[in-house]
């Protein structure tokens, strides 16, 4: 299964995500229609940047009176069937990162369906910070990252490692 | 989806980094998507304007026919008419006041950098050497800064392999979107990363090191950082004393650049100006130095970036891996004319005011040619076609553009959209996108060619080599217009690179043309040949050449004239022409959903200043500068993103036009950029 996962270090917050999803919900860039949001804290300078997380027990699926959230076989996404949404809000409500949010044209609640495996989001991510990676392989490029982090701890003297030279 | 959709491999042109694009087009031909291609430049990422070039080329305000200007209205006509009319015109010019009352003027709407070399073939081929284009207010300070010290220009440094990146006045996620995965990926892997700017922009927010400094003072940030570099002996001792010169003037000069007034000067703290130091330290010579638009647009401008240039002299880093990497061109024949029929005896605009400008880029001085056109001094120029620009909205000082492109005797606009600049045209021709034509492009990081596709064509819409053909065919220079259409032309383009149209084609996701070599320098010299482009074949810290021209041989600093000459009646300091990612410049202003994320011209400001003015965000304002006002809305930005003092005005509204107030008459003597980027200004509440 593969998720998309997301680097607080290397997001610059130019929206091109929340562009991209918006795009591919309404045909427009508004970045209120878009499924992902990028949150700047200017006091600390952060970016935050947050979508659904696709949770194996979702809880929005499991408290949804219609059932009409459901997880994808095939992608993996928890999904909302607009048709079946009943507009009742419960998801937006139990969602404990407040990743759904309700959409006032078509009165249902909507999110982030991965874009049926191919995430628009992550394709217009020009830092890099969004990836779609398979969960098996995601400690592959969690090692290369904190690799690197070591390496540069050693060069600058602030860590040291016995033996070798 | 039901329809069968095709897939075509191109590049995009909605900005100028030209990403690998998949466009899908459906059945009736229609591009209805464009995503990432596994182009070597982008990696299968876009920035959002590249997928909205669908609707560029979809647009129903596409100019798809010839219009002429008849009693102040546009009427169409045939396209073969109105090229008759045209070149007839041009003709009466030429006999009235000689070829070079005509001029031609490249914009950044429409092509690659081949548009612009056939801009420059076709002026030359009628016998005028007046080629003008956005170049002389962008880029080419670069260029011209870095390849006086070096002999080149790194337009795209190895990033990746870096150790180090020092970013001044840059910020690539909104000028150049997928350079921000590079300098990521350094990033990751333990580089230290310095953003050198007024504003916190994008970068910044994920720099190490953000260095929030005064504008147009990076010039004596550079040469504090360089008389630390010597003293505390941090610089690479061999490469000095092989490969430069004027190390001990250099040298002798940095020593009033003492902490106390650099951190004076810049704004910037002691902690930051050692930190900075440090990381340059900690990078050896995997540093890459890259200096941004926010250099240029200062008086002082080509010396702030040399200044700049030395520190990679010092530490070595030209031509490294992980530093600033000098790539291998690609080997085209040669386009433009400058060596069978260079005409430097019929003046070129602007090259003796600023010969620098001209010995360097061959580039004419647009701002001028306003005077020019105006004056008749020193000669007439009286005709101009403009390739997808508009200089109305661009160039500063925006009632001079006005005055003089409306008293030119005949004015030609190619345009997809109507502009502020084509409105005072004669003749706006219909101009092909980039998804119809095929042209070359490189990108030098990789060393990589790549063949443009021609997606679709438009009946009567032509290429820029069609339309220049026809025309130089109607004026007598059909002989440097052979080849039957532009497929033809990059035949004889590629043949002596040894790589064949069949190979690019091959290869849509770029064509890597030479294998990545460093130190360059180290194998010239070992075969004789000059180890840097420059006059000395050395990097030049002190240049003969300048000094000569009687400019200042070492990069020398002054002040911006806001500090140096402070003056009550305008006491804030405007910067104009960071970018808003989403749009380019002037462009896609008409795009109904890039207006819903950005609707309007923006005047950032610091809440200090806010306060002391009695301004609330989102309130309209006047701004003045000794030429002119203009109303636009306040931002108030958090007090770490701006400076006090400082505010910064978006560029490219016509309904905000900040270039009513920008001069074109304060200049760098050397390259003569107009000081856009600390212009004295006063502000009220309206
Ligand atoms: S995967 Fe698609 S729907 Fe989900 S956040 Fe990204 S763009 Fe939006
Ligand atoms: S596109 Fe990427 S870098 Fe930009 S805001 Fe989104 S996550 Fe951050
Ligand atoms: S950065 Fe954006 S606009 Fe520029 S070439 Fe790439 S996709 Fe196109």
């Amino acid at each position: 299964m593969k998720y998309i996962t997301i680097d607080l270090d290397k997001c610059v917050s130019c929206s091109n995500c929340e562009y991209a999803c918006a795009f591919a919900q309404t045909e427009d860039f508004a970045r209120k229609d878009s499924n992902i949001r990028v949150n700047y804290y200017p006091e600390t300078v952060t970016s935050i940047t947050m979508t659904c997380m696709h949770c194996t027990d979702a809880w929005c699926m499991e408290v949804c009176p219609a059932n009409a959230i459901s997880k994808d076989e095939a992608t993996g996404a928890v999904v909302i069937d607009q048709d079946q949404c009943a507009g009742c809000k419960m998801c937006i409500m139990v969602c404990p990162f407040g990743n759904i949010h309700f959409n006032p044209t078509k009165l249902v609640s909507q999110k982030c369906d991965l874009c049926g495996g191919d995430p628009n989001c992550v394709k217009f991510c020009i830092s890099g910070a969004l990836q779609f990676e398979e969960a098996e392989e995601l400690f592959d490029s969690k090692r290369t990252k904190l690799d690197g982090k070591l390496n540069q701890l050693i060069l600058e003297g602030k860590i040291k490692i016995k033996g070798g030279e | 989806m039901g329809n069968e959709r095709k897939q075509i491999k191109s590049l995009c042109r909605m900005c100028d980094d030209h990403c690998g694009i998949n466009v899908y087009v459906d059945e009736q031909g229609q591009v209805v998507n464009i995503d990432g291609s596994n182009h070597y430049w982008n990696r299968g990422r876009l920035c959002v304007k590249g997928r909205a070039g669908v609707d560029f080329v979809n647009h129903p305000d596409r100019i798809l026919k010839p219009l002429k200007k008849i009693d102040g209205k546009f009427v169409e006509i045939e396209l073969e008419q109105a090229l008759d009319e045209i070149a007839k015109k041009m003709s009466e010019i030429t006999e009235k006041h000689g070829a070079r009352a005509n001029s031609i003027w490249k914009g950044e709407a429409v092509g690659f950098a081949q548009e612009e070399e056939l801009a420059r073939r076709f002026i030359h081929a009628i016998g005028s050497p007046n080629y003008f284009s956005n170049d002389s207010q962008c880029f080419v300070g670069r260029w011209i800064g870095y390849s006086l010290v070096a002999g080149s220009w790194m337009a795209q440094p190895d990033f990746e392999n870096s150790r180090c990146i020092v970013l001044w006045g840059a910020n690539p996620p909104s000028a150049h979107p997928n350079m921000t995965q590079y300098i990521m990926n350094a990033k990751e892997k333990g580089a230290k990363i310095i953003a050198i700017d007024s504003r916190l922009s994008n970068i910044a927010r994920q720099a190490d090191i953000f260095a929030q400094i005064r504008p147009g003072t990076d010039g004596a940030l550079a040469l504090g950082i360089i008389k630390i570099l010597i003293e505390e002996k941090i610089y690479n001792q061999h490469f000095v004393e092989h490969y430069t010169t004027g190390f001990d003037k250099l040298k002798d000069y940095v020593q009033k650049f003492s902490k106390e007034f650099v951190c004076q000067e810049t704004g910037i703290s002691e902690d930051i100006l050692n930190d900075i130091v440090k990381a340059i330290h900690f990078g050896k010579s995997q540093v890459v130095n890259y200096v941004g638009n926010g250099l240029e647009h200062h008086e002082n401008g080509i010396n702030n970036i040399r200044a700049v240039a030395c520190i990679d002299a010092l530490i070595a880093s030209f031509d490294q891996k992980g530093g600033n990497f000098m790539p291998e061109g690609f080997g085209p024949s040669e386009l433009t004319l400058y060596h069978e029929k260079p005409l430097t005896e019929l003046e070129p605009i602007g090259a003796d005011k600023f010969p620098v400008l001209y010995e360097y880029r061959k580039e004419c001085h647009t701002m001028t040619a306003m005077d020019t056109i105006i004056t008749e001094k020193p000669y007439a120029l009286k005709s101009m076609i403009i390739i997808g620009a508009n200089p109305v909205l661009t160039n500063p000082n925006t009632n001079k553009v006005i005055e003089a492109l409306s008293k030119l005797e005949l004015l030609v606009v190619r345009e997809l959209f109507m502009t502020e600049t084509a409105e005072l045209a004669d003749y706006i021709l219909p101009a092909a996108s980039y998804l119809e034509r095929s042209e070359l492009h490189y990108h030098g990081m990789h060393q990589v060619a790549t063949l443009t596709n021609r997606i679709q064509t438009i009946e009567g819409v032509q290429d820029e080599y069609m339309f220049l053909h026809d025309l130089a065919h109607r004026l007598g220079a059909g002989e440097y217009f052979p080849w039957e259409n532009e497929d033809r032309l990059n035949e004889w383009l590629v043949e002596p690179s040894g790589v064949t149209i069949e190979t690019l084609k091959a290869h849509p996701e770029g064509y890597q043309y030479k294998p990545l070599q460093y130190k360059k320098w180290e194998a010239k010299e070992a075969r004789g040949e000059k180890p840097f482009n420059t006059r000395t074949g050395k990097v030049e810290l002190f240049s003969q050449y300048l000094e000569d021209m009687g400019y200042d041989g070492l990069p020398v600093y002054h002040s911006p004239d806001f500090i140096a000459n402070p003056d009550s009646e305008y006491p804030y300091t405007m910067i104009t022409g960071a970018r808003k990612m989403i749009y380019y410049h002037s462009r896609n202003k008409n795009f109904k959903r890039f207006l819903t994320a950005v609707p309007r011209a923006e005047l950032e400001l610091h809440p200090y200043d806010a306060k002391n003015l009695g301004i609330a965000d989102g309130d309209l304002v006047r701004v003045t500068s000794q030429i002119g006002s203009v109303e636009v809305h306040a931002v108030i930005k958090h007090e770490r993103e701006i400076m006090p003092g400082i505010i910064q005005f978006t560029h490219g509204w016509k309904e905000a036009n900040v270039n009513l107030i920008t001069h074109d008459d304060k200049f760098d003597p050397i390259d003569g950029f107009p000081l856009m980027k600390a212009v004295k200004v006063k502000i009220e509440k309206i």
